[in-house]
């Protein structure tokens, strides 16, 4: 059953890297390198967070850095900078409803008066909104890394190859 | 010293040759690096390709690059004359195939020994070529954001609604887009309208996780490209570049929150 839920996973990160890519008109050939990052990413993130008891900013981080890892060869094959498909893939792992709720917690600061219910909206404030921050930042930083590490590496791949 | 007094026995017309040279690549590079920073690419991307092209031009390229203006000097490797550019910052929906393109085309320039005027052609074709179908964007998008539904926990009605919500959304964003309308406005109607649609499972009972539908219909607005790209800057150490970006992207995140809350009051959704 947890492998059905793994695959369904990355079934469904690898169609929403591919669609949340699309807005950003990529070349044909990353489309598959998306689909493939995104689904390994997200089904990473999903284990580390089910089966490890990893809180989502962490594994967003190690997530993030096999998609970064990763993105290095296969920029190489793809003949694109490998952040044209490594920042797309991250994509489905945005903490979506973390973000919500953030939003949903400034609405209900402005319109309590009570101080008691003040104080619980306000921890769902800077609960929701620190593990947002903190889970976009980590995964940043993680799929950006590798690029850094292999800078040289990864600003050539789109040079054609020499006859 | 050498090259001082090298420089100072040029004649006019050699300096007005060296002149016109290096307004010429200044130019290029300047229209070069604003157009792959409209379109998404990294800084550090930037510097890149524009070194890379104008060491081939015998040059060395330093680039300032403020929220709306950049501001490139061209340094010629032999006489140390420079020449510098303002140029305006464009504005450009992000574009990786173009980001692709045109740093495959800095090392064409080396690799086929081009000159500034073939390089300017090159620069020319890339920039030409029109965008993919946005209707067929609009149904990748849909999709994406209805299996981003299915990833928060969402049930099959909380995707459904998810799905015409983020194409009922993103319809009004392509159709104002069209009409020139600030991308600000855009943002918070585009907002508005999946908010109203995505409150359906609210309104009409359906299915079990009517919060989630609501939550993700419009997060196919978020600027996840420009918030990565802002945090890529700052690793690299474009520290103005990344406070311009992150400045760009949460403006737009302001408005679609506004957009969504707005829909909220519209709907007299419990939340509020």
């Amino acid at each position: 059953m947890i492998a059905v839920d793994i695959i369904l996973d990355g079934a469904f990160a690898a169609l929403a890297g591919i669609g949340f890519m699309s807005i950003s008109n990529p070349p044909r050939m990353a489309y598959p390198a998306v689909a493939i990052l995104a689904a390994v990413g997200h089904s990473i993130r999903y284990c580390l967070m089910n089966l490890g008891g990893m809180p989502i900013s962490m594994a967003c981080l190690f997530a993030a850095l096999s998609i970064g890892f990763l993105a290095i060869p296969a920029a190489r094959v793809v003949r694109c900078p490998a952040e044209t498909f490594s920042f797309p893939s991250l994509l489905p792992m945005i903490p979506g409803m973390y973000a919500y709720r953030t939003v949903q917690a400034i609405v209900k600061c402005l319109q309590t008066v009570d101080e008691q219910q003040f104080m619980h909206w306000l921890y769902v404030l800077a609960y929701n909104g620190l593990t947002a921050l903190c889970a976009i930042m980590l995964m940043v930083i993680g799929v950006t890394v590798p690029i850094f590490i292999f800078k040289k590496y990864s600003f050539d791949v789109t040079r054609d190859p020499k006859k | 010293m050498e090259q001082c007094m090298g420089a100072a026995t040029e004649t006019a017309e050699q300096v007005s040759q060296i002149h016109a040279r290096l307004k010429e690549l200044a130019l290029f590079l300047s229209d070069y690096a604003s157009e792959l920073l409209a379109v998404g690419a990294t800084s550090a991307r930037v510097e890149a390709n524009v070194g890379r092209m104008a060491d081939h031009f015998g040059a060395w390229a330093d680039i300032a690059i403020f929220s709306r203006h950049i501001i490139m000097t061209v340094t010629d490797r032999a006489t140390r004359h420079t020449y510098s550019v303002v140029g305006r910052s464009r504005h450009r929906p992000i574009s990786f195939l173009r980001n692709s393109s045109l740093s495959r085309m800095s090392w064409q320039v080396i690799d086929k020994d081009m000159t500034v005027a073939d390089a300017r052609a090159a620069f020319d074709e890339i920039v030409s070529k029109p965008h993919a179908n946005v209707w067929m964007v609009l149904v990748l998008t849909s999709l994406a954001n209805m299996s981003f539904c299915y990833l928060f926990g969402g049930d099959l009605w909380a995707m459904l609604v998810v799905f015409l919500a983020t194409a009922v959304g993103y319809c009004a964003k392509i159709c104002l887009l069209d009409l020139k309308m600030d991308a600000r406005g855009v943002f918070v109607i585009s907002a508005f309208c999946a908010t109203i649609i995505g409150c359906s499972c609210f309104v009409f009972r359906l299915g079990s996780t009517p919060e989630v539908a609501l939550g993700t219909s419009v997060l196919y607005l978020v600027p996840g490209i420009p918030f990565i790209n802002s945090i890529s800057d700052l690793i690299y150490g474009h520290n103005l570049c990344f406070l311009s970006r992150l400045t760009n992207a949460s403006v737009l995140t302001v408005c679609l929150s506004a957009g969504f809350i707005l829909g909220l009051l519209v709907m007299r959704i419990g939340m509020l």
